[in-house]
């Protein structure tokens, strides 16, 4: 009990901080605070359709935070998510597209693991990069994330166009590789089921399996981790290939389940946003479900609000914002790269 | 003002007493720079302990000491590093304090570390500019800055490599003048250099001796940290030694031997006992021939090292920092590939010199520094106990860590090693003393043919000093070869069956009890081998 005050202590704390400076913000903009975020919780709790838009906006936001909980635990700063996201999605409207002479449901399966492969492999450059030529991954993650955006901008208005070459954007993929929905008539889908066992399964890898334990060794004491006998560098690609993976997969099921196709503004952030989500989430899976679900009740709340209480959902970037920023000053930056040796040396 | 200072200096001359209590002391009145009963501590480490000491203008003084003789703590508080807890210092027979190194070198104290402070990426005149004394406005003249660098480096007279050039350009003996002017850059009469050669190449050495002696001549005093005796033959004017955070006596080179001064910078150390007759020696273990390694310059660290090591045995390896303690440590832990030679474990040759298949081979380590390779601070105790990759297999199946013989194993471990702590508590939240049982109770759980221990008490208490000396000679007891690298001469002297000494990379011939001190001490300073 008392390690789990001290794990999330922090983070409620920040959000304790955000929701009073935002609150604060509010007020200065001659708005009242409570109908504003009154709003939002009604936006976000207050029916049906609100809970399954919830669901909806957790879903990658839940996939992404695991991506960023795995390799920030291994210590490898993989800022890339979003373009790790964005190669998965391209990988599932560019299959989905095609049948394969298997039932749907495998297909749609096998789909989903060429997203996530192709998320990997993304990863993979930059963890190729830093392994042979010492490249940090800071810079070349956040670099990827741009080519992929440049590289899906150019693909969906030229080669990718959709056959009526009206919009810019992929043809839909074919509604039997439609992700299965959990309610009728809402769009909440079964994709944030297998990102909840997706989670679960996160939990046995970083916790109880020896490959995390030794990802976690060599996140925070690559020398000693090296001693022991662990192939640090090796652990470190993992964890950066397991990280694309998951990005790739949110990607894969974004396609599948709700946009059915891609365009250039496909993503409104969520690699970003993970890190916010798996920040607040103590990069400990079960912290990033709980996370993932506040920011997308944040998301979904937002627009609500906005509607009805007329603050800009631009408020809930302000809170995402100082969550960040009051962990990362909570933990003396231990978890930016170089913060470790700094939290040392202080000891 | 004036008449304070005068009473201070009457005092001065009243009261003697100290400077004559300084063995081999002659005069007084040129003294520059003295400091009067010094004493430092480090939490419970007593680092200087009322050390008095006077050092004249125009003169080179040698500080001789092993690790740990309080020779940099000692220069750190001159130059206005740390602040001592007792004592004066005297600079020109004024009282003298300095709150920051900024004030030391306002008063003419500069100092030049042993790693260096230069910002690579700049370039030579960059570098000076930015420790020069008066800096105005906020336009940088890069023309300017180099004839002013190069009117300072003709000023001391000392010749600069071209201003223009970045400083990752130059060789260290070069960065090392840069440093130098940065010192003298703010017409610093006294020059405190903190073992200026361990970086030097001897072609590199030589050329610092010449502008060493130009600037003795120029009447500055030069303070020379150092723990090689043939440097201070060299070229030291005076000798002070020290031990133990005390002065042992301030000496004329000339008139010691190089013998005597290693008598006198180690000590009288109580010989080894007879522990090792009570020991049945089995057949040799470790086999290593002709062994060579290259640091991360490139340069030969370890040169034809060859020795072999029985079962049941403690060979200790003595020898001051950066004779090549720590590329051995490192060819024998995997994490550095030797480039040439053998090393054989029960006749059968390493050819994969990795740490997880040395550790398979059955060779098991106390890394020298324990919270930068022994331990993951953050994680807790009992997954530090399992910080071994073949501990891991055994604590696994499946790839999934058993909860329960881990648990198992670690209870046992601590118990055993008399680590009374939380199994499940941060590492970082022990003591040193029981952070090293950790890392000593683990390298030993292995059941390890071989045990290399670098340094294994540095930095420990009494009580778990003793602890960790009698895990290792219990492993010994128990038909383990134990590797002990420590620059601890009383360590090693105490539980070593056999002694040499590692000095440039080459190691000595094996000395066995009773060992003569003298010829150790003669070992060390690398007079012979």
């Amino acid at each position: 009990m008392q390690a789990l005050a001290a794990r999330f202590g922090p983070s409620v704390l920040a959000l304790a901080g955000a929701l009073a400076v935002s609150a604060l913000t509010v007020a200065l903009a001659g708005r009242d605070p409570a109908v504003a975020f009154g709003a939002l919780l009604d936006g976000a709790f207050g029916s049906a359709d609100s809970l399954s838009e919830v669901a909806v906006k957790t879903c990658p936001l839940l996939l992404c935070g695991l991506a960023i909980a795995t390799s920030f635990q291994a210590g490898v700063w993989n800022i890339g998510v979003e373009g790790q996201l964005l190669v998965g999605a391209l990988a599932m409207a560019v299959l989905g597209t095609h049948a394969l002479p298997l039932p749907a449901g495998l297909t749609l399966g096998a789909y989903l693991i060429a997203a996530a492969a192709a998320g990997a492999a993304w990863a993979g450059i930059a963890g190729v990069l830093k392994l042979r030529r010492n490249v940090n991954e800071v810079i070349s993650t956040i670099m990827l994330n741009f080519v992929a955006l440049g590289l899906i901008g150019y693909l969906v208005q030229g080669p990718l166009m959709e056959a009526g070459g009206r919009y810019p954007q992929t043809d839909a993929v074919l509604p039997a590789l439609w992700m299965p929905r959990l309610v009728l008539g809402h769009r909440a889908h079964a994709g944030l089921l297998l990102a909840l066992l997706i989670a679960g399964a996160m939990h046995v890898l970083l916790r109880r399996s020896v490959a995390g334990y030794e990802m976690r060794a060599a996140g925070l004491n690559p020398a000693a981790a090296r001693l022991a006998g662990i192939d640090v560098d090796g652990r470190l690609l993992l964890s950066l290939l397991v990280s694309g993976a998951l990005a790739g997969f949110a990607g894969g099921i974004e396609v599948s389940a709700v946009t059915h196709r891609l365009y250039e503004h496909f993503s409104p952030g969520w690699g970003f946003t993970a890190i916010a989500v798996g920040l607040l989430g103590r990069l400990s899976p079960a912290g990033v479900v709980v996370a993932a679900v506040f920011f997308g009740a944040l998301d979904a709340g937002s627009n609500a609000m906005q509607r009805a209480a007329g603050v800009s959902s631009v408020l809930v970037a302000i809170i995402q914002a100082i969550v960040i920023l009051s962990l990362v000053a909570l933990e003396r930056g231990r978890w930016l790269p170089g913060g470790q040796a700094a939290a040392r040396r202080e000891e | 003002m004036r008449l304070w200072r005068r009473s201070v200096v009457g005092e001065q001359h009243a009261a003697p007493l100290h400077a004559s209590a300084i063995p081999g002391e002659t005069e007084v009145s040129a003294s520059l720079l003295a400091v009067r009963g010094i004493s430092k501590c480090f939490g419970n480490t007593q680092a200087l302990d009322g050390v008095s000491l006077e050092f004249r203008a125009g003169e080179i003084h040698a500080v001789l000491g092993e690790n740990g003789a309080g020779k940099s703590t000692l220069m750190h508080i001159l130059a206005g590093m740390y602040r001592p807890d007792a004592g004066t210092m005297l600079l020109d027979g004024w009282p003298a304090v300095f709150n920051s190194p900024r004030e030391a070198r306002r008063a003419g104290i500069g100092m030049v570390h042993q790693h260096f402070t230069l910002v690579e990426t700049l370039t030579v005149a960059e570098n000076l500019t930015l420790s020069l004394p008066q800096q105005t406005g906020w336009r940088y003249d890069g023309v300017a800055a180099a004839a002013e660098a190069r009117a300072l480096a003709q000023r001391v007279g000392l010749d600069l490599s071209p201003p223009e050039l970045t400083v990752a350009e130059l060789p260290v003996g070069a960065r090392q003048r840069i440093e130098i002017l940065k010192a003298l850059a703010h017409a610093a009469r006294v020059l405190i250099l903190d073992e200026p050669t361990a970086v030097l190449t001897p072609q590199e050495v030589r050329r610092l001796f010449v502008m060493l002696r130009e600037l003795r001549a120029q009447g500055r005093l030069i303070i020379f940290i150092t723990h090689k005796l043939r440097e201070v033959r060299e070229i030291a004017d005076r000798v002070t030694i020290m031990r133990r955070g005390r002065v042992v006596g301030t000496f004329d080179p000339a008139s010691l031997s190089e013998s005597e001064m290693a008598e006198r910078m180690i000590g009288d150390v109580v010989p080894a006992r007879p522990r090792a007759t009570e020991r049945a020696r089995g057949d040799v273990v470790l086999h290593v021939t002709q062994l060579s390694a290259r640091d991360e310059r490139d340069l030969p660290a370890l040169v034809d090292v060859s020795f072999a090591v029985r079962a049941g045995e403690v060979f200790g390896i003595a020898g001051v920092d950066g004779n090549g303690q720590r590329e051995l440590f490192e060819v024998l832990a995997g994490l550095r590939s030797p480039s040439g030679g053998t090393v054989s474990l029960r006749g059968s040759p390493v050819t994969d010199f990795t740490p997880r298949a040395l550790l398979a081979a059955g060779i098991g380590h106390i890394p020298p520094d324990r919270q930068h390779d022994g331990l993951v601070l953050p994680m807790t105790v009992q997954e530090n106990f399992l910080l071994s990759r073949t501990r891991l297999d055994r604590c696994s199946r499946r790839g999934l860590l058993n909860a329960k013989a881990a648990r198992r194993f670690s209870t046992e471990v601590a118990r055993a090693s008399d680590v009374r702590a939380d199994l499940d508590a941060p590492a970082r939240s022990l003591s040193g003393g029981n952070q090293q049982r950790v890392v000593v109770a683990r390298a030993l759980a292995q059941k390890p043919a071989v045990l290399v221990a670098a340094n294994p008490s540095r930095g420990l208490d009494v009580a778990a000093t003793r602890t960790v000396a009698e895990a290792l000679l219990d492993s010994a007891c128990r038909g383990c070869a134990v590797v002990l690298i420590s620059t601890d001469l009383d360590e090693v002297l105490d539980l070593s069956d056999r002694v040499t000494v590692l000095s440039r990379g080459r190691l000595s011939r094996a000395l066995e009890p009773p060992i003569d001190i003298e010829q150790l001490g003669l070992l060390m300073a690398g007079v012979q081998h």
